[in-house]
């Protein structure tokens, strides 16, 4: 009997271990695949900005965006990855009541150097660090991307690398660090609840790309003597509406990403998955939200606008505007709000438009603008839901207050950096191109390839 | 460099397992890393400087 007992024991201890290990594989496998999901994203803004480009900057729109991927990774390593740790307290640089925040603990996990490297390299005890940085690693690629279709055919190449550096590994990486982390201030003091980015990802991409356009000014002719706008016609919608909607498809890569999955030892729940911040949540929560504001904002947008770049433009604000509250929200008021969203994206971005700022894909409105609009909202539908895991009283709540504040926050982390930078790179003569190569184009100005070397036709419209 | 433990062997093996681990080296390649980055950033921009001149003088 106490043979079998034993044999018994031994078997249920053996079950445990599989357990734990599958476990942990799923974890890993999880957030692994949110990475090529979310590189998806990068494929969807190259198509998008090389559509949106005429053909003589189809390439050039290329590189830089190719070239901000590249470079994101290697310099979110470097700091960007320390800097959401180091900072989420504020610029004190202390440990939060988490006990995961603050320079001593970032420098001992986050340092491509000395000790801390174990947690930066291939570790048979670590099945977590390298998916989770990748994973962020993405989301400061999405961030450079979104400011990257903004600038096209006549921003200089090296001068937008570095402007994405500063975006991707350093000024978003702040807003994550306070608003999007269970020890950031904006969190435990003001219960700001951002669970899909909308604000620390959206927003300050599309305020950084606000503080650069306002240095880079508008392409020649854009604007006429009086004022008004000119379309400046990409050459290819087919190839800018495909990017949108593979955009989309990599934004579930993106919000997979924006949950913590249980059973292990950092998760938040041994049984449950949570939110960054470790309030509940479930992924079927995210599918009934997401496809709800996909559709709501293709049908706010198709109602005002019926052009196909707007309608697949009102998807992306679709989940935008919803993105804060994806974990909370009822399906139903997903789709209303998405479906403001679509709609108010163009009259917003002719608004922006008729001030002078060409964006050249409407990146501030959509990202930023809808941004904010979904931050704040949230603080509308969901005031008093726990910001935290914990009961109001003991943690911070969702409030309208907490959220303008955060929206505001979120606005000045990429406005500000972005004017400044795009104002130094101005004054050193590394912004814009010259007047000469911009006419001509940037492609046979600067790239040893041509798009279309067999040329393209004309459109039946345009040749009748 | 190499194997980072004094047995080459993956026998109880639980933690880093890189080369160069517990050395200086990882934070020698990361630094050559960044200056990688650095310089391509600087010599990419003079290239392109000279690329627009060029084209200005066309």
């Amino acid at each position: 009997m106490e043979e079998q007992f034993a044999e018994l024991l031994a078997k249920v201890a053996q079950l445990e271990a599989n357990s734990a290990v599958t476990n942990t594989i799923f974890a890993e496998t999880y957030y692994f695949i949110s990475i090529p999901l979310m590189i998806i994203i990068h494929a969807g803004f190259l198509a998008y900005e090389m559509g949106a480009s005429r053909l003589k900057n189809t390439l050039s729109s290329g590189v830089k965006n190719i070239l901000a991927f590249a470079f994101m990774i290697p310099t979110f390593y470097f700091i960007g990855w320390w800097v959401y740790w180091a900072f989420p307290t504020g610029l004190t640089l202390s440990a939060g009541p988490n006990g995961i925040s603050g320079a001593e603990y970032a420098s001992s996990i986050a340092l491509g150097w000395g000790e801390s490297a174990q947690y930066m390299g291939p570790n048979i005890a670590d099945n977590a660090s390298g998916v989770f940085f990748g994973a962020f690693a993405l989301f400061a690629a999405t961030t450079a991307s979104i400011m990257s279709g903004a600038l096209i055919e006549r921003i200089q190449t090296v001068g937008f690398v570095i402007l994405a550096i500063v975006l991707g590994s350093f000024a978003w990486v702040i807003a994550a660090a306070w608003g999007w982390h269970a020890d950031g201030w904006l969190v435990t003091q003001w219960g700001v609840h951002d669970f899909g980015a909308a604000g620390l990802v959206h927003a300050v991409a599309g305020f950084f790309a606000l503080g650069v356009l306002i240095n880079l000014g508008p392409r020649i002719g854009k604007y006429n003597a009086d004022g008004s706008a000119n379309v400046i016609a990409g050459h290819n919608m087919p190839l800018t509406v495909i990017g949108l909607m593979l955009i989309i498809v990599g934004f579930f890569g993106f919000l997979m990403a924006c949950i913590i999955v249980p059973g292990e030892a950092w998760s938040w729940s041994s049984t449950t998955s949570a939110s960054i911040y470790g309030t509940p949540m479930t992924i079927s929560a995210l599918t009934f939200n997401t496809l709800m504001a996909i559709a709501g904002g293709i049908i706010g947008a198709w109602v005002v606008t019926k052009d196909p770049f707007w309608m697949m433009s009102g998807a992306l604000a679709g989940i935008i505007s919803t993105a804060s509250g994806l974990d909370i929200y009822f399906p139903g008021l997903t789709f209303i709000i998405a479906s403001s969203a679509g709609a108010l994206l163009m009259p917003l971005a002719s608004m922006v438009e008729r001030r002078g700022i060409d964006d050249a894909v409407g990146a501030f409105t959509v990202h930023g603008i809808i941004g904010l609009y979904g931050v704040i909202l949230l603080g509308v539908f969901g005031s008093g839901f726990p910001a935290a895991l914990g009961a109001a009283g003991e943690v911070a709540t969702i409030s309208l207050t907490g959220q303008i504040i955060g929206a505001i926050v979120f606005a000045l982390l990429g406005f500000v950096p972005g004017y400044v930078v795009s104002f130094i790179l101005k004054k050193v003569g590394m912004l814009r191109t010259p007047e000469s190569a911009e006419l001509a184009g940037l492609d046979p100005t600067k790239v040893p390839a041509q798009a279309y070397p067999e040329g393209i036709g004309a459109s039946a419209a345009a040749s009748s | 460099m190499g194997f980072p433990f004094e047995n080459a062997t993956w026998d109880g093996l639980d933690g880093a397992m890189f080369m160069g681990w517990g050395g200086i080296m990882p934070g020698v390649y990361t630094a050559i890393s960044v200056l990688i980055c650095v310089y391509v950033l600087w010599a990419g921009n003079r290239a392109e400087q000279q690329k627009y001149k060029a084209f200005e003088n066309k």
